[in-house]
């Protein structure tokens, strides 16, 4: 067991499997988004209420759902980088502050875009829900912020850990914010494949299909971006060295 | 499968219901969300590997410098 947590956090043995493990997540990512984009675009019928803005609807869930993963992830790393100072750690929450925050960001536009022909309106501060996310995209920013402002890379290290643990609490307030405050958002329809509930099962097989991509994209990003850490923070070592002189 | 498609027309498709500014939007930006967070990560590796390859003939040309006489 300690082996292999030991080996997990080898930036190494991460670097070396992960190039074995790319072209297939690069290549299960890319066929999932086409095939989810597709089925979206041409296939899912009409809503009777919504029209085709349910197209909008297949990335901003997918989108939103994968933001949220964001915080405990960081949260995760940074308490494996508080408590055992693994290098690798650090550098996966340092890489997942700024993607975190691209992901609010797409979240927030297309929920507005969304909103703007079902609610008649682009933004509404009375909402729990709209209110949370944007704190979570400023929070996520911060983040970004802190770990350029402190010079001393072991400090910035622990003051974003110290952040992303304080900013789970915010994750927990979005998912259950529909349901604890009476907002416009929607509560999440339960999954299902019945021709009655509010959303059929058109709907739930495309979106189903774009989160799966969507989660896809952020793993394979989120990977590129540490690889690119790795090879810059283990430049003085044998086996990077090795890798600039063969490619 | 073709049936299943819900536009009889491609002008059809492109008006989506009345909606196709949000809707197109929408996509466009998922587009550039997904295509620039797949690029930078591989252009900046590109970077890496040219400055550390640079760095790497500079430290090389030192030491050789320094062996010669």
């Amino acid at each position: 067991m300690w082996m292999w947590f030991a080996k997990l956090g080898s930036p190494r043995w991460f670097y070396e499997i992960s190039t074995k493990w790319l072209p297939w997540l690069v290549s299960a990512m890319c066929i999932l988004m086409i095939v989810g984009i597709i089925w979206a675009l041409l296939f899912l019928p009409p809503d009777y209420q919504q029209s085709f803005t349910t197209r909008i609807l297949v990335i901003h869930v997918a989108v939103a759902g994968t933001s949220l993963a964001f915080f405990p992830l960081m949260a995760v790393a940074g308490t494996i980088t508080l408590v055992w100072k693994m290098k690798l750690a650090d550098m996966v929450a340092k890489n997942a502050a700024p993607l975190g925050a691209w992901f609010s960001f797409v979240t927030l536009a297309t929920g507005s875009l969304w909103g703007s022909v079902m609610w008649g309106t682009w933004w509404e501060w009375t909402d729990a829900r709209l209110v949370s996310m944007l704190f979570q995209f400023f929070l996520l920013l911060s983040v970004v912020a802190l770990r350029s402002a402190i010079e001393d890379p072991d400090k910035s290290a622990k003051a974003c850990a110290l952040l992303s643990i304080v900013g789970c609490i915010n994750v927990v307030i979005i998912k259950y914010s529909v349901e604890w405050w009476n907002v416009l958002h929607q509560p999440s329809s339960p999954l299902s494949t019945s021709n009655e509930s509010a959303n059929g099962p058109e709907f739930w097989m495309a979106t189903g299909v774009m989160i799966l991509a969507v989660y896809l994209f952020f793993i394979v990003s989120l990977t590129l971006a540490t690889r690119n850490e790795i090879l810059q923070r283990e430049r003085r070592s044998q086996w990077v060295q090795e890798i600039v002189r063969t490619s | 499968m073709l049936e299943a498609i819900q536009f009889s027309s491609l002008r059809e498709f492109f008006e989506m219901g009345g909606y196709a500014f949000n809707v197109w939007s929408v996509y466009a930006i998922f587009g550039i969300f997904v295509l620039v967070n797949m690029l930078l990560p591989i252009l900046r590796k590109e970077k890496i590997i040219k400055e550390l390859k640079r760095r790497a003939s500079f430290e090389k040309a030192e030491t050789d410098s320094v062996r010669e006489p």
